[in-house]
C-alpha cells in the first residue's frame, strides 16, 4: 500500500492521456458487457424451455401455417396429452416503438400446458369467457398503464392477418409467475384468444405452432418421429422437436448470434489492447530516467515491473468500472430504443448478472495485465546505465 | 554478502585492479583498465579526467549500479563482485547515496516525497518516514519548500533536495557525478557547502565527479584518470 501514491501520481501526470486510455478500455468492456448479456438472454431463452412440451410446425417455414385439422390428429397420437394452438400475431400498438410480443392461444389448454402463466381464478374465468379478452404481464401494465378492463387496438404486420381493421382486446387479466418453480418466463407478453384471430380472418388463419404436453420427456424423440410420421407424404408435412430444440432453431434463423457477437466483442478488445498497450509503451518510455533513479536509489527491479504493472492494472480496473457503468446504463435503455427495443424486449430479465460483471472485471484486468506487461517487462530488464545514459 | 572486515574499518572503498570493458557490436572498448584506488573512511575525493576517461564508469562500479569486467570492488566492506541484482539493490538502498548532474527528481512528487522514496524500501512506518525526510529537508535548507514539485524550484533548490534524497537513508558512501555542472556559480558554491557539511559534520565519505577545478579544490583529495588509469 505505501507504494499506492506512487502508482496514483504517475497516472495524474498526463490525465489527457490516462483519461483517453481509462476511456479506449470503457468502451471495450462495454460493448463486450453488452453483446455478452444480450447473447446470455438469448441462451437463458433456450435453457428454460420445458422437456415435456413438443412444439409442431411446418416442415418448410414458420412462415406456412398447418391445417387446423392437424390438432386433433396430433391430440390423438399414443403419449400425447394435451396440445394448444400458439400464433405468433405480431401486432402492432399505436407505433412499431410500442411494439411487444403477442400470441394467439387457445386459453383452456394454454394455461394447462403452461402453468408457469398464472392468473387469478376470476380473471382467468372472464378472458376464456370473453372472445375478444386478453391477459397481459405486469410488464405491460407498467409500461403502458393499462389495468382490468381497459381497452387497446392491434394492428398486425402479418398480411394473413391484416383485416383491414385494428383487433379490439380488452384486459381480462395480468397474468403473473412463481419466479422460484418457472425462472425466465416473460412477464411482458399479451395472450388472445385464436378463435378471434381464426373468425376475424374469415377462418382462414391455421396452425401457426401446435405446442403438445407429452407423457414423458423420455418419450419426446419416439412422440416427435410418430407425429411427423402422420403427415409426412402430406401437402403440409410437419416438424416437431422440443421446445428447447424450437427456440435454438428460432435464434439460429438469424445466424449464429452468440459467434457472431462474440466475434465483435473479441475484435473490439484486441484493438483496445493494442492502442492501450501502445499507451503505456509511451508512457514507460518517457520515463527511462525515472526507472533508472529508482532502480539506482535501491528498487529491485521486480518491485520496478510491479509498479508498472499496478498502474496497468488500475487503469484496467478503471475503464471496467466507467465500462460496466456504461452498459448497465445501456441495457436499462435498450427497450426504449426505437426497432432495437423490440427485439431487446423479447428477453425476459435483461440485465448485468453477477456472472458478466465478473467478466467484465476480468476481462478489464487481462486487458491491463497484457497492455502493462511488454512496458514494465522492458523496464524490469533496463540496465540503470544504460538508462541514465539516454537522459 | 561478503565481507572483509580487514579494510572496513579504515577503507571505505577499495578498487582492486579493475578492468571495465564494453562490447559494441565486434568492437570491445575498454575504459578501466587495471586500476587501483583506496579511499579512506571519511575522505572527500574528486575524481578528473577528460571526457571519456572512464569516471563516471569508475564511479558507477563503486556505486554498484554497473559491475566490473575483472578485478575486485569494495565498498563499506561488501565485496561488489558475488551480490546478485537482488542483493546489489538492497545494498545500495543501505550504503550508498547517490548525487546525479541533473538532479533526476521525479517530477509527479513533490520535494517531501521525492527524499522519502528511498525510505519506502526501510521497515519504517509512513510517520517514521515523514520525520526522517523532513529532517533531510531541514539540513538542506528546504524545509519550507517541501510540498513544492521540483518544476517549482530553482536548480539549485532541487540539487539540494537531490542531496537530501541521497543521505535520507545515512548512506556509508556519497557518490556525486558532476554535481555542480549544471548550475550557475552560487548555486554550485551552495552545494559544495552542503557536501563538505555532510563530510566534515557528518563524516561521510564523498567521491566527486567533476570537470570543474573549483569545485575538485573543496575536496580532500584530487585524483586524475586518463585512458581507463589514474595518473596521480
Amino acid at each position: 500500500m505505501k507504494y499506492a501514491p506512487l502508482v496514483l501520481k504517475h497516472l495524474r501526470r498526463n490525465w489527457i492521456r490516462t483519461l483517453s486510455t481509462v476511456l479506449a478500455m470503457a468502451v471495450c468492456i462495454f460493448l463486450i458487457c453488452t453483446l455478452q448479456t444480450v447473447v446470455d438472454a438469448v441462451n437463458w431463452g433456450l435453457h428454460t424451455g420445458n422437456a415435456s412440451r413438443l412444439v409442431t410446425r411446418h416442415y418448410v417455414s414458420l412462415v406456412y401455417n398447418l391445417p387446423n385439422s392437424y390438432k386433433a390428429k396430433i391430440a390423438a397420437i399414443p403419449g400425447v396429452q394435451n396440445t394448444a394452438i400458439l400464433n405468433w400475431f405480431g401486432g402492432v400498438y399505436r407505433d412499431p416503438k410500442d411494439f411487444f410480443t403477442n400470441f394467439a392461444v387457445e386459453p383452456e389448454p394454454f394455461l394447462q400446458i403452461y402453468p408457469a402463466i398464472m392468473l387469478p381464478e376470476d380473471q382467468k374465468q372472464a378472458w376464456l369467457h370473453d372472445v375478444r379478452g386478453c391477459i397481459i404481464g405486469p410488464r405491460l401494465t407498467e409500461r403502458f398503464g393499462w389495468k382490468l378492463g381497459d381497452h387497446f387496438q392491434l394492428e398486425s404486420f402479418i398480411p394473413p392477418y391484416r383485416v383491414g381493421k385494428p383487433f379490439d382486446f380488452v384486459v381480462d387479466g395480468i397474468y403473473h409467475t412463481d419466479p422460484i418453480k418457472y425462472p425466465g418466463t416473460d412477464l411482458g407478453t399479451m395472450y388472445f384468444h385464436y378463435k378471434y384471430l381464426y373468425e376475424a380472418t374469415g377462418q382462414r388463419a391455421g396452425i401457426g405452432t401446435l405446442t403438445e404436453l407429452i407423457d414423458d420427456p423420455k418419450n419426446a424423440g419416439s412422440i416427435s418421429k410418430a407425429i411427423d410420421a402422420e403427415f409426412e407424404n402430406s401437402d403440409t408435412p410437419t416438424k416437431t422437436e422440443t421446445e428447447q430444440a424450437f427456440r435454438a432453431g428460432f435464434i439460429a434463423m438469424a445466424g449464429n448470434l452468440a459467434l457472431l457477437l462474440n466475434a465483435i466483442g473479441l475484435a473490439v478488445a484486441f484493438t483496445i489492447l493494442l492502442v492501450t498497450a501502445n499507451t503505456m509503451s509511451i508512457a514507460v518510455r518517457e520515463r527511462q530516467q525515472e526507472i533508472g533513479v529508482l532502480k539506482t536509489l535501491g528498487f529491485p527491479s521486480g518491485l520496478v515491473m510491479a509498479l508498472i504493472l499496478a498502474e496497468a492494472l488500475l487503469l484496467g480496473l478503471l475503464g471496467g468500472a466507467v465500462g460496466l457503468a456504461l452498459a448497465d446504463g445501456m441495457i436499462h435503455a435498450l427497450p426504449g430504443i426505437p426497432f432495437v427495443g423490440d427485439v431487446v424486449r423479447q428477453f425476459p430479465g435483461l440485465g448485468l448478472s453477477p456472472r458478466i460483471v465478473s467478466y467484465g472485471l476480468g476481462a478489464a484486468l487481462l486487458l491491463g495485465l497484457l497492455a502493462g506487461f511488454v512496458p514494465a517487462l522492458l523496464a524490469y530488464r533496463a540496465r540503470i546505465t544504460e538508462v541514465l545514459r539516454q537522459v | 554478502m561478503t565481507t572483509t572486515p580487514a579494510t572496513a574499518t579504515t577503507t571505505a572503498v577499495s578498487v582492486q585492479n579493475v578492468r571495465k570493458v564494453y562490447q559494441r557490436d565486434s568492437l570491445q572498448i575498454k575504459v578501466l583498465d587495471g586500476l587501483n584506488l583506496e579511499v579512506p573512511q571519511g575522505e572527500f575525493l574528486a575524481l578528473m579526467g577528460p571526457s571519456g576517461s572512464g569516471k563516471t564508469t569508475l564511479l558507477n562500479l563503486i556505486a554498484g549500479i554497473d559491475r566490473a569486467t575483472s578485478g575486485r570492488v569494495l565498498v563499506a566492506g561488501t565485496d561488489l563482485g558475488p551480490l546478485s541484482e537482488g542483493e546489489l539493490a538492497r545494498w545500495r538502498t543501505r550504503n550508498v547515496g547517490f548525487i546525479f548532474q541533473f538532479y533526476n527528481l521525479i517530477p509527479v512528487l513533490n520535494a517531501l516525497e521525492n527524499v522519502e522514496l528511498p525510505l519506502l524500501l526501510a521497515p519504517l512506518s509512513r510517520r517514521e518516514r515523514r520525520e526522517r525526510a523532513m529532517t533531510a529537508l531541514k539540513i538542506v535548507g528546504l524545509s519550507d519548500r517541501a510540498k513544492h514539485y521540483p518544476r517549482q524550484l530553482s536548480g539549485g533548490q532541487e540539487q539540494r533536495v537531490a542531496i537530501a534524497r541521497a543521505v535520507v537513508t545515512d548512506p556509508t558512501v556519497l557518490v556525486a557525478d558532476e554535481p555542480t555542472g549544471d548550475l550557475d556559480a552560487q548555486s554550485a558554491e551552495e552545494i559544495l557547502d552542503l557536501m563538505q557539511t555532510f563530510n566534515k559534520d557528518f563524516h561521510k565519505t564523498i567521491i566527486m565527479v567533476t570537470h570543474d577545478p573549483r569545485a575538485a579544490a573543496r575536496a580532500h583529495t584530487q585524483r586524475h584518470l586518463d585512458k581507463g588509469v589514474l595518473t596521480n
